[in-house]
This record gives C-alpha cells, sequence and structure tokens, in this order.
C-alpha cells in the first residue's frame, strides 16, 4: 500500500468506520457464493486494514480476495455505517495494479488503452458494427442490435435536431465509448426518445470515456479521463446532464463538479412525465426489469420510475432480485468468467418459466444487457428471450428483433 | 567479544527453530483438517484467517489457527469425529455478528464456519414447525415462511445475516420477545454433534422434553458453542398476526419514558413490543440515511401491538391515549407497511449506525427489573459523561433489557480501560438492584469477567461441570461463559 493510500485512509477513518456488524455479508455476492468470510465486504476491509496498520504482510490472499470483488456496491447500501467501500475498493485495486500485484487479462489492458483514444477505438469497432448490423453472432456479450455504422451518436443529434427543433429543457448527453462504439442503436433510441419529449440535446464535444473502465480493471487513466470530462461538461449552460449507462453516469458523476448532477436518462425522463407507447390489446409480451448496480447501489436511485416504465405500454414487473447484481461488475464477466457465470445462473433461471410471449429482459446499462444476453449463449435460458435497454421501449422507432 | 556475539547465534537459531517448529505444526494442522474435510475448505494462510479474527466486536482480534468450511452437515459430523485427535479448541461460527465475543479464538484453534449448511429442509406449515439447517440466515427463514402465511417469532435486529445457529446457541431474543419470547421458546429440537462424532437429537418436530422427563434440549439452548456442534433444528412457527399497528411517542425526560414502559407493561393490550432510543439515539438516527422525522432532544418509545384485526382496530386508541397520558405530546400510530418497516428499519440498524459515530463500540446486554429503569440509566449517563466517553441507549425497554453503547477509539490508549471501569460499576449496580448479566447476546469472552459478580463458587462449580461433561478437556470454545475455561491438550 503506497503512503498516499495509507495517509487517505488514516485521515478519513474510512476502515474503522466500520463497526463489523456483517449487514453487508447478506448482500454480497461473492459471500452469498463462497460463504467465505474473506470473500465479503467485512473480510475485505478487514485484510485491507490489518494491512494498512502493519498487522497483516502483503499476501497472495489478499490479492484473490480483492480481486472476487464484482463491485457491485450493494454493500454500501446495506451498510448503517457508511463505510465507503466502494471507493476504498477502487483505491485498492489501483494500487494493486500499480504494483503488480494484480494484472487484469490482456484484453482489458488493450482496450482500456483503447477506449482513451475514441476516434481510434471507434474506428477499429466499425467491423463489429457492420457485423451486428447485419445480425451476425459475433460474440457471446453482443446482444442483437441494428447500430449506424458510420454516422455518428453526433451527427444523428444535429440531424434530429433540425428536424424537430424541440423546445424544451437543454440536455447534455454522454455519448459513452463502448455505447457508441458497439451499441450506438442504443444512443440513437435515447436520442429519439429525448427530442420526443421536447428536450434539446447537445453532444459535447471532446469528451470521452466516462473512466468506469480504468475503475473497473484498476488500470491508470481515470484522472485524465475525468480531466477531459470535465472540460468538456462542465462550462456548459444546461438543464441537465443525462447519460442513458447506468455506470457510466455514475462515473462520471465523480468526474464533474459536486453541484454538477448526472442525471440518469430514466430518472429524468421520469419527471417530465414521457410520451406513452400504445400497443396493441392481444400484446402478450412480458417486460422483466431488471434494475443495475450501479444506478440502485452507485447512484442511489430507487429504480427506474414506474412513470417511465408504464410509458413503454407492456406488462412489466420487477425481475426476482432485481437489485441483486447480474454478474457483470463492468468486466467482471471478463476477469473472473466463473464467478460471473454461477452468479446469473441463479439471477437468470426465472426466465426459464418467466410468462410472457416474447419476453423481454429490460435493464438501463449495456454491460448488465451483454450479461443477460450470455445467459442464453451459455444455455442457463433456454427459452427465447430478447435483452433490451429501457429507453429502446420508449422509442418511436421500435425494432423488434426476435 | 565472545558474549554477544555468541548470544546472537543463540537468538538467531532459537527463532529458527521455533518458527520452522510453528509452521511443522501448522502443516501438519492443514493436512489433517484436509483429510478429515475432503470436500470443504480449509484455511491456514495468514490473509485467509485475518477475516475470521472478529465477531460484531471489531475492535477485539483473536486470530486462529485456521478455518473450515464443512461442505454439509455430513461433513461437519465427520470434522467432529476426528477434532479431538486434533488437540486444539473448536470454535462454531455462523455469521460472526455475536457481541460478546462468541465465535472467535480465544485460544486460538480452528473456526468452523457453518456458511454452507444453509438448507430450509422442510416447511410444515399444517404442523405450524420447519425444519433448517444451522446456517440459515434469519430473515432467509422469514422470506420463505411469510407466503405461506406464518412466520418465526424470535427477532434479533440482526436479521439479515444471523444464523439460527447463532440464534440457538446464544438463546437470541429480539424486539418482538416482549410478547413472544425468545428462541428457546421456539426451538423444538436440536440435532447436536459432540466432539466423539456422535449426533444426538433433543426433540423434534413433536417437541417433547428428550427421552424421558428433562428438557434435554434446553441445555443446547444459550449454550454458546461451549458444548457441542448444532447441525439442524425443528423450529416452532405461528400463524401470521392478521394486523399490525405501529407507535411512534417521543417524551421529553427519562422519568416520563419510564412511566409510559410500566403503563405498557401493565395494559391488557399486551404490546408485543416495547423498544426506546434515548436522545443520543435519536439523533444519531436524525443525521443519517434512516432519517424518520423524530424531533430533537426526545426520548422516543417505538411500541406494536397486533392480532385480530378488529380486536386490534379496537385497542389503537386506548394505547395512543396511554401513551399520551404519560407525558407525550407527540404520539403518531400507523398500519401502513412502508412507514412501520422505516421505523422499524431506523431502529434495527441502530448498532450499525454506530459507526458513523465511532470506530468502536463496546455494548452492554444487562437486564434489569424495570422499576430500576430510570435509576441505571442515570448511572450509565453520568459514569460516561464524569469519563468523557458517549454512551448511545437503544434496548428492549419492555423486558428491561439494556444495551448501553459506550463509543471510544481503541486507537487512543486508556479509552477502553475507561468504557471496562464504566461497566464494571454499570454491573455491580444492575447486580444490586437484582438484575443479570445478559439478556440475548450471551457472555462470550467479552463478559465473563463478571460472571463471578453474580455467581458465588459453588454456582460457577456446578455450571462448569456441565461443559466438562460434554468435553471434559474444554476443547470446545474456551475460555468463553468462564474466564478460567481453558483447554488443556
Ligand atoms: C447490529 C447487531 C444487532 C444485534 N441485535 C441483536 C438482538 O436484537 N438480539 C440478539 O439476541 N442479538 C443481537 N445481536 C447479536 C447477534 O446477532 C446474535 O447473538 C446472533 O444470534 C448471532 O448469530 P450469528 O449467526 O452471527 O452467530 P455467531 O456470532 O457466529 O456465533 C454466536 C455464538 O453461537 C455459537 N454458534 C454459532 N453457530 C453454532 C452452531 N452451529 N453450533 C453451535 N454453536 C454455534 C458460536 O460459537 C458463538 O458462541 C446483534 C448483533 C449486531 C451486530
Ligand atoms: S462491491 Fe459487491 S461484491 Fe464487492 S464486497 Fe461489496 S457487495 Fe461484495
Ligand atoms: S455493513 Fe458496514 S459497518 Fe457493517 S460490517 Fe459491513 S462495512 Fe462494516
Amino acid at each position: 500500500m503506497t503512503p498516499a493510500l495509507q495517509s487517505s485512509i488514516s485521515r478519513s477513518n474510512y476502515f474503522s468506520n466500520c463497526t463489523h456488524c456483517g449487514f453487508c455479508l447478506a448482500v454480497c455476492p461473492t459471500y452469498k457464493l463462497t460463504g467465505d468470510e474473506n470473500n465479503s465486504p467485512r473480510g475485505r476491509l478487514r485484510l485491507w486494514s490489518e494491512e494498512a496498520s502493519g498487522r497483516l504482510s502483503k499476501d497472495k490472499w489478499t490479492d484473490f480476495y480483492t480481486e472476487e470483488c464484482v463491485g457491485c456496491l450493494a454493500c454500501e447500501t446495506a451498510c448503517p455505517a457508511t463505510v465507503p467501500y466502494g471507493e476504498l475498493f477502487e483505491q485498492t485495486r489501483h494500487q494493486h495494479v500499480a504494483s503488480n500485484r494484480f494484472k487484469p487479462k490482456l484484453q482489458l489492458r488493450l482496450a482500456s488503452a483503447a477506449v482513451q483514444r475514441l476516434l481510434i477505438f471507434n474506428l477499429a469497432m466499425l467491423p463489429t458494427r457492420l457485423l451486428r448490423r447485419m445480425g451476425a453472432r459475433v460474440h457471446r456479450f453482443l446482444f442483437p442490435g441494428r447500430p449506424a455504422v458510420f454516422q455518428s451518436t453526433a451527427a444523428y443529434a444535429d440531424e434530429l435536431m433540425q428536424r424537430h427543433r424541440p423546445t424544451g429543457p437543454r440536455v447534455a448527453f454522454l455519448t459513452g465509448c463502448l455505447m457508441e462504439a458497439a451499441f450506438r442503436e442504443i444512443n440513437f433510441a435515447t436520442l429519439r426518445v429525448l427530442i420526443e419529449n421536447n428536450c434539446r440535446v447537445i453532444i459535447p464535444e471532446g469528451q470521452g470515456c466516462c473512466g468506469a473502465f480504468q475503475e473497473h480493471t484498476g488500470l491508470d487513466g481515470v484522472e485524465k479521463l475525468r480531466a477531459q470530462n470535465r472540460r468538456a461538461f462542465c462550462s456548459l449552460d444546461v438543464d441537465a446532464i443525462v447519460s442513458n449507462s447506468s455506470g457510466c453516469g455514475y462515473a462520471l458523476g465523480k468526474a464533474l463538479h459536486p453541484n454538477q448532477q448526472v442525471r440518469d436518462v430514466l430518472g429524468f425522463l421520469g419527471e417530465l412525465g414521457p410520451v406513452k407507447r400504445q400497443r396493441a390489446n392481444n400484446d402478450e409480451t412480458r417486460v422483466y426489469v431488471d434494475l443495475p448496480c450501479h444506478l440502485v447501489h452507485g447512484q442511489k436511485m430507487e429504480g427506474i420510475p414506474t412513470k417511465v416504465l408504464d410509458a413503454t405500454g407492456y406488462h412489466w414487473e420487477l425481475a426476482p432480485n432485481a437489485k441483486d447484481c447480474c454478474g457483470s461488475g463492468g468486466v467482471y464477466n471478463i476477469q473472473k468468467p466463473e464467478n460471473a457465470h454461477a452468479i446469473l445462473k441463479e439471477k437468470s433461471a426465472f426466465l426459464n418459466e418467466a410468462e410472457g410471449a416474447p419476453v423481454i429482459l429490460a435493464t438501463s446499462n449495456h454491460v448488465c444487457m451483454m450479461q443477460w444476453h450470455s445467459a442464453g449463449v451459455a444455455g442457463l435460458v433456454t427459452r427465447p428471450y430478447e435483452v433490451r435497454h429501457v429507453i429502446q421501449l420508449l422509442d418511436p422507432r421500435e425494432e423488434v428483433f426476435s | 567479544m565472545m558474549g554477544p556475539w555468541r548470544s546472537f547465534v543463540l537468538k538467531a537459531s532459537s527463532i529458527d527453530i521455533s518458527t520452522h517448529k510453528h509452521s511443522l505444526v501448522k502443516s501438519s494442522l492443514e493436512s489433517q483438517l484436509k483429510t478429515l474435510l475432503p470436500r470443504g475448505r480449509v484455511f491456514t494462510s495468514a490473509a485467509q484467517l485475518a477475516g475470521y479474527g472478529a465477531d460484531g466486536l471489531g475492535y477485539k482480534n483473536h486470530i486462529p489457527d485456521a478455518v473450515v468450511i464443512p461442505a454439509d452437515a455430513e461433513e461437519l459430523v465427520g470434522f467432529m469425529k476426528g477434532a479431538k485427535a486434533l488437540h486444539v479448541p473448536v470454535i462454531l461460527r455462523g455469521a460472526g455478528t455475536s457481541l460478546s465475543g462468541g465465535p472467535v479464538a480465544a485460544q486460538g484453534g480452528v473456526i468452523v464456519h457453518t456458511s454452507a449448511l444453509k438448507r430450509i429442509r422442510e416447511m410444515n406449515v399444517k404442523g405450524f414447525w420447519c425444519e433448517v439447517e444451522c446456517g440459515v440466515a434469519l430473515n432467509d427463514l422469514d422470506a420463505a415462511l411469510k407466503p405461506h402465511g406464518v412466520f418465526y417469532p424470535p427477532d434479533p435486529s440482526s436479521g439479515p445475516v444471523c444464523t439460527l445457529g447463532g440464534n440457538v446457541a446464544s438463546n437470541a431474543g429480539g424486539a418482538h420477545c416482549f410478547r413472544y419470547g425468545v428462541t428457546s421458546n421456539y426451538v423444538l429440537g436440536v440435532e447436536a454433534v459432540t466432539l466423539d462424532g456422535t449426533v444426538h437429537r433433543f426433540g423434534g418436530p413433536a417437541g417433547g422434553r428428550g427421552p424421558w422427563r428433562e428438557d434435554w434440549k434446553r441445555f443446547m439452548i444459550g449454550s454458546e458453542g461451549t458444548l457441542a456442534a448444532f447441525t439442524r433444528f425443528w423450529l416452532r412457527l405461528l400463524p401470521l398476526p392478521e394486523k399490525v399497528w405501529t407507535f411512534r411517542a417521543t417524551y421529553p425526560d427519562l422519568k416520563t419514558t419510564e412511566a409510559a414502559i410500566h403503563a405498557l407493561v401493565a395494559h391488557t393490550s399486551y404490546p408485543a413490543a416495547i423498544e426506546m432510543l434515548d436522545p443520543r439515539g435519536v439523533a444519531m438516527v436524525e443525521s443519517s440515511q434512516m432519517a424518520c422525522g423524530l424531533p430533537e432532544g426526545s426520548f422516543m418509545l417505538l411500541v406494536e401491538i397486533d392480532g385480530p384485526e378488529p380486536l386490534v382496530n379496537a385497542r389503537v386508541e386506548p394505547v395512543a391515549e396511554l401513551l399520551r397520558r404519560a407525558g407525550s405530546k407527540d404520539v403518531m400510530f400507523s398500519d401502513e407497511d412502508e412507514l412501520r418497516k422505516k421505523l422499524w428499519k431506523a431502529r434495527k440498524a441502530a448498532g450499525g449506525l454506530l459507526g458513523q459515530l465511532s470506530p468502536a463500540y463496546v455494548v452492554q446486554d444487562a437486564v434489569i427489573p424495570k422499576r430500576a429503569l430510570a435509576e441505571v440509566l442515570q448511572l450509565v449517563y453520568d459514569e460516561a459523561d464524569a469519563a468523557g466517553i458517549p454512551a448511545v441507549n437503544v434496548f428492549h425497554a419492555g423486558d428491561g433489557n439494556l444495551h448501553p453503547n459506550f463509543l471510544f477509539d481503541s486507537r487512543v490508549p486508556g479509552d477502553l480501560d475507561k468504557v471496562e471501569l464504566i461497566s464494571k460499576r454499570l454491573m455491580q449496580r444492575v447486580i444490586e438492584v437484582g438484575g443479570t448479566l445478559s439478556g440475548e447476546h450471551g457472555i462470550g469472552n467479552d463478559k465473563s469477567s463478571y460472571m463471578p459478580l453474580v455467581f458465588g463458587p459453588d454456582s460457577m462449580r456446578l455450571q462448569l461441570a456441565v461443559p466438562a461433561s460434554f468435553n471434559p478437556a474444554h476443547q470446545m470454545n474456551p475460555l468463553k461463559v468462564f474466564d478460567n475455561r481453558r483447554f488443556a491438550a
């Protein structure tokens, strides 16, 4: 542990805030999976504080248990003592990577470098967009969708703004890295929904990846990206800064000034009262809504507003244990595939018996969508189902892929 | 020249030998454990043991020699069969939420974590009983029972995580135990494995006391892991109450609060719960994410009545009137689940909320005759204020079960000594007014030094004979309950 981390810890007294009550054990996916106290929030905090105080020397098991954490932040919500677990975890993981105690997988290191140069990343991902658009199943995480291959979200926003000339709130939109490079169709749907609801959308120039990727891997670059986003967002005269991915929104929130709140697009629409979609009377579609960890435990939202879910026009209900992690954890399903699979297995089992035809699993974070899609590919869910972003269910040009 | 050189050589070699010996002992323990638990897990490295150093009293650390997680009940039995020959203490651990130093390795040894034994084996709704493994979390059982219209009444505030094994071993209570009674009132049967690996069943689904007249299972309940390892239980269930009303009343001082408690206890509405938060507890809740609009500087009573709907509805106004008459100008009540849950959440999270105020705390668990409530609480405040130690009181007032929390910083020299001194004076007074050491948290190694305050040498000798007849060398959870209960290998 570096002196900087050590001093930040002793300054804030973070570790010792933990009264060891154990409330966080009950919600922790890795504790539930392993039954090992070290693999719980209380256990990890203990290991880090013992090491910081010099009572425990560096140990490969401390590294192992640190890596095991999904980063879902359910423990923060459960903790009555408000121990800032997420912050401590992020600092510790970064330290472990910086001191070679932990090395993220090669593909993650490459991707982390790539997302810091969005132009190149978007170009490199062109074949992925093309293949998705053609309906090819290229990877277990790539859910079906038809992204624009060449037109960017910014260009599309210009086009829509010219055509519709909305007059309502001015909204700055974070386009994201993977969202823009691979899942652009969700950005496009977001624009259509915002503009249909009379929002004036601005795509700030010079914005970068939110930094969540680096936070999840412990790799360098977070501060640079945060500074870049501060430059892009902080001087804007807008009514709201919105993101359509709860993880990215949460990460961008950490970069901006405290008085500049980043809103989840669904929360923002909930306040506006979005235009409602009409469905046929005999529509048997059933939507099961899962709540991303970074929406409920990160951004501390109660959930996705009922008004928004009602506006989809579909018969919807929350997925069982909707606030529990699906195992995605940003890049956890790549770094720790076995754990992620086991968590998803439990979480997705209900879909096999779920009522509805078709069945849609809707959420509001692209990495969770990837994880949910993989449940079908991995044979955990054996009946047909679609994975959608809730914003796509509000889209005036909703597309159906099944 | 020769002297220091010689002594250096000797010293170095003696360190060498002892570490070598230690690691040999450790590796032999590890290999023996691996043989006993072919499917479960065995931990012996420093970082794996660190997570098992403490229970709910996080500031006290007792590092075990090993931790095992048996894969299932069968493996736990197998482990117990061979455990005697390990010649180290054996300590059972559920969720590790004990507030008395129960599931920690005070004399080293092997911690047996029951986290894999979490099956609800049967819910016999018509017969009003269920059969659960010892590692089932209390609230998981509640959630499984609820759709069937039945419930298991004991409700310690640690419900989201504490296990039934821990509940039975410490005879846990909770907010609703004022009317419903504690764990022992709901245990129909216990399956226990002693250190020779023999499995004993005391009681069962039909309840009953045992092979003949004696209620053997009562020996097991509250035994704090000193007699045997429990694998499963048969528990008594009740129908869920049809209607519940929750009251919140605030009082300006201790005297009026105490009057209200006496009136409630004597009232024919027979409340299910009578809980109290003092002004510091109220302030703690109000400055947290659990804030629910409690007036500053007040003592709060949280009261609940339940039962058949018409009956309970008819009792609402009389209870409200009683609370007002005792001196509250601020009585509120509700039957809405959301409001009620919010109040209860704030009450039940109080132990954890303390972390927002202080890095560490010691909580006492004395039970006193209710007539002495105001007097003993005043003593808590006076002693704590004089020592400069903040005290927060949040407790089961109906049962006279005090929980003064003394906040301190374990890194400040002398702080803990002050807390221990206050605790000792408090306990002395508790005994003088006819009270006792622990209502529900157990004695563990945190309160064992107070035992001689209550029990004379003859009584202690008799009590010690019980664990001695189960494991004569006191291999099960030594240094707990009795200070001198030490394992002699
Ligand atoms: C915030 C908070 C609030 C609390 N509120 C209450 C409350 O309202 N009422 C109350 O009574 N307690 C309360 N407690 C104390 C504690 O939660 C209870 O004592 C609980 O019963 C302990 O359960 P556990 O699973 O954590 O057991 P542990 O702490 O792991 O163990 C407790 C004791 O049981 C023994 N044990 C555990 N499993 C077995 C087994 N299978 N066989 C034999 N022995 C076993 C252990 O050796 C130990 O002596 C609270 C604790 C906290 C942290
Ligand atoms: S962030 Fe999630 S996985 Fe990590 S310790 Fe907290 S609850 Fe467990
Ligand atoms: S819930 Fe918070 S205070 Fe309690 S053990 Fe977990 S981190 Fe510590």
